[in-house]
């Protein structure tokens, strides 16, 4: 899939090679918590496990947040937002599936309101297995990814752009419609 | 904590409850806890009642499906915030055709939970104007998600892909555990 038509997305040139090596040590991780993961991420982020010794902190909004982690199990309701909020963030970004329900439904693989396979619907970097993921399961998939990102391989942003229409064919066949309707906004 | 007159006042609704409506079982629970069975009829009156009585906070209203008896069991959970005592009022309604009438002019709160029920197991209630507007699925085109007859796993198999995998990881493990005969590849 991600050799498809004739641009190679692992190509760059001199500059982006330079960006990637100061990217990879300077990360915004988006403040979204769609699932029970979550809960690994205050001792990650806090004083005993310390986030911020990788460069990686917190980031309040999708505009200028780098990392999207999406932690756990995701209703189809979230995937809406999950969607929405992926759109809105600026390239470079990267995502990473946080735990077994994002690789394959986990537990909840036979339930009505959660989907199976995140990288059906946005294009997943790097997936940490586990239910939960301890801290240091986060701290090796972040060192993890700052590699690909020197070495060029966390193309997943790339990938949506390419194989945009496959992707928006898969959502739309799980959730009818991405756009969001919300009684209380509208 | 509770006090004797506390004890004396709950006897005085139980044996009230039982002169004044007719058809109305108790059933003690727990010291803390009775259960109050009513006919449809006589709800709403048994909740007003009991109201005035000071079991005025509504915890929660929700739905049980009895399907081999073809009843929804509706239930109203009241509680005294005065002696900590909880009341579970119910009833039953027809599985086929199930109608029922709103408790928002008692509690306004109620409408959410009206709500909730009608979208999780599709049992109108007459009065609530709102009653049928979606609060939590969005886009729901199927049979209400926590009858009894829905099939999770069919809905899930149908609108989310699950990932496939090279090898039947969980007859492998029934292999080396030893509850099947057969052969490991790979």
């Amino acid at each position: 899939m991600s050799n498809r038509g004739n641009v190679k997305i692992d190509e760059r040139t001199v500059w982006e090679k330079i960006a990637d090596q100061l990217r990879s040590r300077s990360m915004w991780m988006l403040h979204y918590c769609t699932g029970c993961g979550a809960v690994e991420l205050p001792p990650s982020m806090t004083s005993r496990f310390d986030l911020e010794r990788f460069g990686i902190g917190p980031m309040a909004t999708p505009r200028q947040a780098d990392i999207f982690l999406i932690t756990g199990y995701l209703s189809v309701k979230t995937l809406r937002r999950v969607i929405y909020t992926y759109e809105k963030m600026p390239d470079p970004k990267y995502v990473i599936g946080f735990g077994s329900c994002t690789i394959n439904g986990g537990i909840y693989y036979d339930s009505y309101a959660t989907i199976n396979r995140l990288d059906y619907y946005i294009p997943v970097d790097l997936y940490i297995a586990g239910c939960m993921p301890r801290p240091e399961a986060i701290f090796e998939a972040f060192t993890k990814l700052m590699e690909m990102i020197r070495k060029g391989e966390a193309n997943g942003w790339k990938r949506y752009k390419e194989n945009y229409e496959w992707y928006k064919q898969n959502q739309l066949r799980s959730l009818g419609e991405v756009i969001i309707h919300d009684e209380f906004h509208e | 904590m509770m006090s004797s007159t506390n004890n004396i006042g709950l006897e005085e609704i139980l044996s009230s409850l039982n002169q004044l409506f007719e058809g109305v079982s108790t059933e003690k629970v727990d010291p803390r806890q009775y259960k109050i069975i009513t006919p449809p009829e006589k709800t709403i009156p048994v909740l007003e009642f009991l109201k005035e009585k000071g079991y005025s906070h509504l915890s929660i209203l929700t739905c049980i499906d009895w399907i081999a008896e073809k009843k929804f069991e509706l239930v109203y959970i009241l509680f005294n915030w005065g002696t900590g005592v909880t009341f579970v009022v119910s009833t039953y309604v027809n599985r086929d055709n199930p109608i029922f009438y709103t408790v928002k002019h008692i509690w306004p709160t109620a409408e959410y939970y009206e709500r909730d029920v009608h979208e999780f197991f599709g049992v109108k209630f007459e009065g609530n104007e709102n009653c049928e507007k979606p609060l939590i699925l969005e886009l729901w085109n199927d049979l209400p998600p926590l009858r009894k007859d829905f099939d999770p796993l069919e809905y899930s198999k149908k609108h989310y892909p699950d990932r496939e995998y090279q090898k039947d990881a969980i007859h492998e493990a029934r292999i080396i555990r030893g509850d099947v005969r057969g052969e490991i590849d790979g």
